[in-house]
């Protein structure tokens, strides 16, 4: 009790206090708990919310090829989670290496921040510069805690204006390469945390696969679609956008024009200086046609005539440019002339200095033509017509043209045709010798072509294309073999035919074919003919495109006794050393100087060339006689061997060798 | 009702009657006493406790809510300051209400259920606040822009323009301050 009494008040009081003490310590302890667990449920709601953001993007980057749909899909969900008002992204320029804004922006209330808006959308910004700039520069991200008063910051009056506080920029990576970046805006101060950098770089980094699967689609698609040795878009992207220009042509089809440019002895160049120079050289040429065009494009454009060009390459040495509406004649022939001027400049490679030259054809899109496709073959056709005029020549498509090509490739066909089936036959004209009583002492063998339908035609109707074709070849072996065959039967018919030749005309690229004097002792062989009683023609054309083969020939083919004769003598260059220096027997005259023989000069010029064919030993056939007056007068100035209608025009077989 | 409100309203008691005080209130409202921050709790509880308040004071539970919310607000500030960092004014405090404040507090307690003010700017220059709250806390929210006016060190004029408790469908103060 004593100690109940003695210690009751004051041991109640401080119980009292103690209790209360220990109250305060809990309440303490409860406020600190609840502080612990606030933080807990915020760092947890936080990072949660953190995970949730980058698994909507991972997710968006993963579903979506489209670089600019992920992008918009980061920017708004990262401008929802912090709460900022606007975020834009920028790619980068692979040329020019500036931050381009892509138009992939994301704002809550686009009209509030409309003018900040328009500007952002529109600036491109170089390394270092704005701070777009600095995030290219740097690879990290960037913060301007108040645009206002940051010097660097371009947009920052616009931003005032707008009531825009702060500002941050983050880098898209392809592993160190900024490749685009986010930048995001804020009415408010925008602090950096770990956790927000460390997010926005794993942000960075899904956006920067889906950049990266972009740019290997897109340089799938480029090589598919583009010429690997120049970079020019190649034949299918030349057809696709030939086909987006004609599809916008108007009802009169005008505006589209195609240059097919082909190079003029590219093959030998390769040949010569090998493949690698080649190469360099096609690369040099698509370099200067793109130059070309794209600055006659520019000036065209300052003058306001807008038109697009696409150089591309569509064969080892052909390029065709399309021309997507450009209708003016004068600027399409002043483009191929300049193409002509690039190409003239020499092209240096490993010290060599080498000279190209190119065909150019043009065509000009117009109601004639149903597709691109028949534009492109008018141009080629061009190209080649301008091929065969030369070097270095420009050809525009002409209805006229297209006429002439079209039966020219029909008569090609046919061609084929006949001397497959053999619808050939020779027809003689005798030579005479007009000092001796018109005594026959030969023939010139002349083909005819036995036409279905066409009747018989003469070899200026089908010799031309058969020379370009190369099918002279085959034509011409063929009338080598009958006419040896010609010869044995005429030879079989009687002393006076024994002492007869035949004459047969030998195109150039037949007598300069490799196995030509081969094939003229086989054909000898075979058919058991009197080797001097074959003579071959040739013109000067031979010796032209390579005397000294020609020389060889014509020695060989003497040497077994074949005769051989200069035809059309007096015409192209004549040159007197073609004369001196080829092995011939005999030279034509020309009938140009026959039919013209009431002229002085062309008797001039006929004596000549009796007086030098005597002085050198050679015979002379006058042809294309006619009238008795110039038989008399050629045979007056001493011309031994005449030909002409006046004497018997080319007859079948069994009738001239009855003469 | 948040469990820091009640916390709130138990500091400021206590702070300004004493602790036996806040365990009078908690015995005559007949509620149970046990809040923390990290719990929601009825809003009728916190209703009890104002009229109680406003019983023992002889006061409007009016005057009780306008008192509580003006003398929480420093209390507010000294618990989460980061609200209150980076505002030059009440107003502009004020205005961050619906896109800070209320979306942190959600952070913290899932489902937690706040107003949501409307502010618009009347034509004389004044803040209109449009709220809609069943408890009629209009009165509370009245005493958080004084307290927060206080914090800024402003003075806050506010005019009860329209009022649930009179049957119009919304509360709506005009404020402007001095």
């Amino acid at each position: 009790m004593k100690h109940f009494e003695l210690t009751a008040p004051s041991e109640l009081e401080a119980r009292v206090e103690r209790l209360e003490r220990q109250l305060n310590r809990e309440r303490k302890a409860r406020l600190e708990a609840e502080a612990i667990a606030e933080k807990g449920l915020r760092d947890l709601y936080e990072s949660q919310q953190w995970l949730l953001l980058l698994q909507r993007i991972t997710e968006g980057a993963n579903e979506s090829d489209d670089v600019r749909a992920s992008v918009r899909l980061a920017l708004r969900e990262v401008c929802s989670q912090m709460g900022w008002d606007f975020g834009n992204a920028f790619l980068v320029d692979p040329v020019t290496g500036d931050a381009v804004p892509c138009d992939a922006w994301f704002a809550e209330q686009p009209d509030k921040l409309f003018a900040f808006l328009e500007a952002s959308r529109q600036m491109r910004f170089p390394v270092g510069i704005g701070l777009p700039g600095r995030v290219l520069r740097d690879g990290v991200p960037h913060w301007i805690p108040d645009v206002r008063t940051d010097e660097g910051f371009l947009r920052r009056n616009i931003a005032r204006d707008c009531g825009i506080i702060s500002g941050c920029a983050f880098p898209i990576l392809i592993k160190d390469e900024v490749v685009a970046l986010l930048e995001f805006f804020s009415a408010r101060t925008v602090v950096a945390t770990d956790t927000l950098v460390g997010t926005m770089t794993q942000v960075g980094t899904q956006l920067g696969r889906v950049i990266e699967r972009e740019r290997s689609r897109q340089a799938l698609l480029h090589d598919a679609l583009h010429d690997s040795l120049t970079g020019l878009p190649n034949r299918v992207l030349l057809a696709e956008r030939c086909d987006l220009a004609t599809a916008r042509l108007p009802q009169d089809k005008r505006g589209v024009a195609i240059l097919v440019i082909d190079l003029d002895g590219f093959k030998t160049i390769n040949d010569r200086y090998g493949h690698h120079t080649g190469d360099a050289l096609i690369k040099e040429v698509a370099a200067r046609l793109l130059s070309v065009v794209q600055t006659f494009q520019s000036e065209c454009e300052a003058a306001r005539s807008v038109w697009y060009g696409t150089v591309s390459r569509t064969g080892g040495d052909e390029f065709v440019v399309l021309l997507d509406g450009l209708a003016d004649e004068d600027q399409i022939s002043e483009l191929s002339h300049r193409v002509h001027r690039t190409l003239e400049k020499p092209f240096f490679h490993e010290g060599q200095a080498i000279l190209v030259a190119a065909s150019i054809g043009v065509a000009q899109s117009s109601v004639d033509h149903d597709d691109i496709n028949q534009l492109l073959r008018d141009a080629d056709l061009a190209m080649y017509e301008a091929k065969s005029e030369g070097k270095g020549r420009t050809v525009e498509f002409s209805k006229g043209l297209g006429d002439a090509i079209r039966s020219r490739r029909q008569l090609e066909l046919e061609l084929r045709e006949a001397i497959r089936d053999c619808q050939f036959e020779l027809n003689y004209q005798p030579i005479l010798d007009m000092q001796s009583q018109l005594e026959v002492k030969g023939y010139e063998a002349l083909v005819r072509w036995n036409h279905p339908a066409r009747g018989l035609l003469g070899p200026s109707e089908f010799i031309e294309v058969a020379e370009e074709t190369g099918l002279i070849a085959f034509l011409g072996n063929w009338v080598l073999h009958e006419a040896c065959d010609a010869i044995a039967r005429l030879h079989a018919m009687g002393d006076a035919q024994a002492r007869r030749f035949v004459s047969i005309n030998v195109a150039p690229m037949q007598f300069l074919q490799r196995n030509f004097a081969a094939q003229v002792r086989r054909t000898l062989m075979s058919s058991g003919v009197d080797p001097r009683s074959l003579r071959l023609e040739v013109t000067e054309g031979v010796a032209i495109i390579d005397p000294v083969r020609t020389a060889e020939i014509l020695a060989e083919v003497r040497e077994w006794g074949v005769q051989t004769s200069l035809d059309d003598f007096g015409t192209g260059y004549s040159s007197l050393s073609y004369l001196q220096k080829l092995p011939f027997d005999s030279i034509k005259i020309d009938k140009s100087f026959v039919s013209a023989l009431s002229e002085k000069r062309s008797q001039d010029i006929i004596k000549a060339i009796l007086d030098l064919a005597r002085s050198m030993n050679l015979s002379v056939v006058a042809e294309g006689i006619e009238n008795d007056e110039q038989g008399q007068l050629l045979a007056g100035m001493g011309c031994q061997f005449a030909q002409g209608y006046l004497y018997g025009r080319p007859m079948p077989e069994a009738e001239a060798f009855v003469l | 009702m948040k469990g820091i409100v009640f916390n709130l309203l138990e500091e400021a008691v206590t702070d300004a009657h004493g602790a036996d005080a806040w365990s009078d209130l908690i015995d005559a409202a007949g509620v149970s006493g046990i809040y923390t921050s990290l719990g929601s709790y009825p809003d009728e509880e916190v209703l009890a406790l104002v009229q109680a308040a406003s019983a023992a004071l002889g006061i409007g539970t009016g005057d009780v809510l306008r008192w509580f919310g003006r003398t929480a607000m420093p209390l507010l500030s000294e618990r989460y300051g980061s609200f209150f960092e980076g505002h030059p004014s009440a107003r502009s405090f004020i205005l961050s209400v619906n896109d800070i404040i209320h979306p942190e507090v959600r952070k913290l307690y899932s489902g937690a259920g706040c107003p949501h003010f409307h502010f618009e700017d009347n034509p004389d220059g004044r803040l209109l606040v449009g709220y809609r709250s069943p408890r009629q806390l209009c009165q509370l929210a009245h005493g958080f822009v004084e307290g927060a006016s206080d914090h800024f060190g402003e003075s806050a004029e506010i005019e009860h323009l329209l009022c649930m408790q009179d049957g119009h469908p919304l509360c709506r103060m005009a404020i402007s301050w001095s």
